[in-house]
């Protein structure tokens, strides 16, 4: 077991880094006065793991869309029981979710942490389905599809990765759709949690109240051990280009919501994060309150102060999203990319610059007061492939220069694309 | 160092509370304006507010304001509106870092301190009416957000049902009143509201912050000394009267997942029994809601209950399939039957007192909690510690549980039904 003491130069804060000898990486931040308690246990498992092979296999294997969101659910059952029947023994909130890149099981508590770690530990070693769990799950999964596609929000974010990539899974709804859920059963259940499940691609992060020695002295009663299979995931290729630069759709809505983004090119560790970072400040100056933009737009009515940005980036993607609610999107659009080429032409102000990169500090110092966001840091950095605190470092080494090369080299006119939801005409 | 938490009462019938835990980094203010809701005032009490976070005549527009705040390290100000029972609650509230992170050197909280003073008591205003800028812009925000109530479904359908279940009473109406209301205030009106509501609402103000601050103390002090303060009374809680017989209402919009609303009505004073109660009933994953509406019977993707203490109500909302209608209604009636019948467990009762425990213990863990905890107790009149509570949840027996259930009758149902169906 390799252990490592992981300290903040800019705040002062740390963490543990353990390499358990079962193969699970181990985050561990003692939060003193702090009552709750918060734990992840990952897998770097999401929608857009469609394709994989082990390394002894030959083929890679092609999997329904959706099915580790599906699996996700179906560990919540254990071979008697519920997963929240044991929680409540413990008093502790369990949940789990699916996202793009990941597949994370959690609980928050403030008291018997240790016995809901235990659990924890427990049940995502321990998976258990039948073909018939299977098909009711298919039903409670089919009315969530439902439920999300009453999601105003959630829409007008697909449909713009749907205008954006043509291969990438990244395009693909978490949930997969009613026809792809009906191609999931047992058998295919289980061969995604043997490849997926295994210790050393997943990660354990705990924070808050806890006592790391404790914390190690569960893992190593409950955890058990794997061998490294040499998991390999793909992608189809995705070209640089976008699939068409606009969608827009109708919905029951009471004001129309956009997202407007630009597809940049994908790359990982270290300069995704440096990437992220000159990303970050690059859009919150294209949206910041004072800028010349923001002033106008909202002088013309055309935005109001639901207006905002996000990096949204992973394995094999990389964009820069503008979402807000307006009555003429297109004009909002324009007007970005018009300020975009401003930028590109002229640069950006050195005190812009650092006002935003003071601004983007406080909030990163803020994840660092809340238990909560401790824990998924430390799970989120690693899956990333960086440290928890290098964000904050990489900000403070960034230089007006890189914002601007980020604009001249990603934010390109042609890679811009625009999705909106309308409410139906009246 | 434990938390320090303290209220005094300042001149003018200021309530000023104060936690200091020293575990934050960072320090936060809240300024909350309680004044009973009212159809004629919502809006303009909504746009006399929340425009208070738009300018100030210091900072006199949103982009001067806006830049300030984030050389202070991003530090937050909100303005905000919301409804409790028959009350609306409105206010300002900022967040920044503490000193020890600004790596210039600044002084963040008189930097802050400074700017809520400014914004609460030296607007962006002529002394009779606000900035036309700055109006119009607030305008429009809240506009825009009672228009996209809509985009939220849940959240719709439970405005819907408050709407129908308090109809001829305050909470019938939305915190920030109608579309044609917002649409008609000028911007005297609002800034008539705004003189109102510092002299006329009560106003508790809370600083959460890792060390003593007295300046926010005299801040507010001063601030408010200039203020002529005749605060109104207000009813934190007023039950609502139970219908004779209960109705349905229905939408019909253009949706894939059916919505149901069930508004139960009590007249029990009993609040520790109904919440225990509500845990019971649908507030956890392993309560009967979830477990048997949704798990077993896969009736609904979700299902859950809430209290309404401040109006003796209880809701139930799920997410239904239109062919599963009739039969989620029939369900959610007979798992509060088994409640009534006293057909729950001991281990029931003690996985939503361990539940409540967890959720009690962590009210500590973030600077908003606190000030949450401390001004909802506030508002029940009797000013307790999280731990206290829980003392009173221990005590709830299995024959006050089912007492509270018996108090519960049905009042109305609001459904939400997708279009196409219902051609």
């Amino acid at each position: 077991m390799e252990k490592e003491m992981i300290k903040s130069p800019d705040t002062g804060d740390s963490c543990i880094h353990v390499k358990h000898s079962s193969g699970l990486d181990i985050y561990i931040c003692e939060m003193p006065g702090f009552s709750s308690v918060e734990a992840l246990f990952g897998t770097k498992y999401g929608s857009v793991n469609t394709m994989f092979k082990m390394r002894e296999d030959k083929e890679y294997t092609v999997v329904p869309e959706g099915i580790a969101h599906f699996l996700e659910h179906k560990l919540f059952e254990n071979e008697d029981c519920d997963v929240f029947e044991l929680y409540a023994k413990t008093g502790a909130s369990g949940n789990a979710f699916t996202s793009f890149d990941k597949t994370c099981y959690l609980f928050s508590c403030s008291k018997n942490y240790q016995e809901s770690l235990k659990i924890l530990l427990d049940f995502v070693q321990k998976p258990y389905f039948t073909q018939a769990t299977v098909d009711k799950e298919q039903g409670i999964i089919g009315q969530e599809i439902k439920m999300t596609n009453d999601n105003p929000d959630w829409r007008v974010f697909f449909n713009m990765l749907r205008c954006m990539y043509h291969n990438h899974p990244v395009k693909i709804d978490i949930a997969g759709t009613v026809e792809s859920i009906a191609q999931i059963d047992a058998d295919l259940l289980y061969k995604c949690y043997y490849t997926f499940y295994n210790l050393n691609n997943m990660v354990l992060s705990i924070a808050g109240n806890i006592s790391a020695d404790e914390v190690l002295r569960i893992c190593d009663e409950c955890l058990k051990p794997c061998d490294d299979k040499g998991l390999e995931t793909v992608f189809p290729d995705e070209p640089d280009d976008i699939v068409m630069p606009e969608f827009i759709e109708t919905q029951a809505v009471g004001t129309p919501i956009f997202n407007i983004g630009y597809k940049c090119r994908p790359c990982t560790g270290m300069e995704r994060l440096k990437k992220s970072m000159a990303a970050t400040i690059a859009a919150s100056l294209l949206t910041d309150a004072s800028s010349d933009m923001y002033k106008k737009l909202m002088d013309e009515g055309l935005i109001n102060s639901n207006f905002g940005m996000e990096v949204f980036d992973g394995d094999g993607y990389f964009t820069v999203i503008f979402g807000g609610e307006s009555s003429d999107s297109a004009k909002v659009r324009d007007a970005i990319a018009g300020e975009v080429d401003r930028m590109t032409r002229e640069g950006i102000s050195e005190k812009d610059f650092q006002r935003i990169k003071k601004s983007t500090y406080g909030l990163l110092v803020r994840e660092l007061n809340n238990v909560e966001s401790v824990a998924n840091l430390l799970i989120n950095s690693h899956m990333d492939g960086v440290g928890p605190y290098d964000a904050i470092n990489v900000l403070s080494h960034l230089e007006s220069a890189d914002v601007v090369n980020f604009i001249k080299d990603e934010l390109v006119r042609e890679h811009m694309v625009m999705s909106v939801i309308e409410g139906e005409a009246e | 160092m434990p938390m320090r938490y303290k209220r005094t009462e300042l001149a003018g019938n200021i309530g000023f509370s104060t936690v200091i835990d020293e575990k934050f980094k960072t320090s936060y203010i809240v300024v909350r304006f309680i004044t009973p809701l009212d159809s004629e005032k919502a809006a303009a009490n909504a746009l006399g507010i929340s425009i208070l976070n738009c300018s100030n005549s210091r900072y006199r527009t949103l982009a001067e304001l806006n830049e300030k705040l984030s050389s202070l390290y991003g530090a937050g100000l909100s303005s905000f509106s919301r409804k409790r029972g028959d009350v609306q609650i409105l206010g300002l509230s900022a967040s920044w870092l503490n000193n020890c992170y600004a790596f210039d050197g600044e002084d963040l909280t008189a930097e802050m301190l400074e700017m809520v003073r400014e914004c609460l008591f030296a607007p962006n205003a002529d002394g009779s009416s606000f900035d036309a800028d700055s109006f119009r812009i607030t305008r429009k925000d809240l506009l825009d957000r009672i228009d996209s109530e809509l985009n939220n479904k849940r959240g719709y359908a439970l405005s819907r049902a408050a709407e129908i279940a308090f109809r001829g009473e305050p909470a019938e109406n939305s915190c920030y009143g109608t579309k044609e209301a917002a649409e008609k205030v000028t911007s005297e009106e609002a800034y008539a509201a705004y003189r109102d509501i510092l002299s006329k609402a009560q106003v508790e103000v809370f600083y959460v912050s890792a060390e003593e601050e007295p300046a926010v103390e005299k801040m507010i002090s001063e601030s408010f000394g200039s203020v002529e303060r005749s605060p109104e009374p207000v009813q934190f809680r007023s039950k609502s009267p139970l219908r004779s017989e209960p109705v349905t209402e229905s939408d019909e919009l253009d949706v894939n997942q059916c919505k149901m609303v069930m508004t139960f009505k009590s007249d029990s004073d009993d609040q520790f029994a109904m919440k225990m109660l509500n845990m019971i009933y649908g507030a956890t994953p392993v309560s009967k809601l979830f477990f048997n509406v949704r798990e077993k019977m896969s009736l609904c993707y979700y299902c859950a209950s809430r209290v309404y203490s401040e109006k003796g109500a209880l809701m139930v909302d799920s997410g239904v399939e239109r062919e599963n209608i009739e039969k989620a209604k029939a369900e959610i009636l007979h798992q509060l039957d088994e409640i009534r019948q006293g057909n729950f467990t001991d281990d029931e009762m003690q996985s939503a007192l361990l539940s409540l425990d967890n959720a009690l213990t962590q009210v500590g863990d973030t600077p908003a909690s606190y000030s949450s905890w401390y001004f909802e107790r506030f508002c029940d009149g009797n000013i307790i510690a999280p731990e206290q509570q829980f003392d009173g949840f221990a005590n709830v027996t299995k024959a006050r549980i089912v007492q509270a259930a018996n108090s519960l009758s049905l009042d109305s149902i609001y459904l939400m039904l997708d279009k196409e169906a219902a051609e």
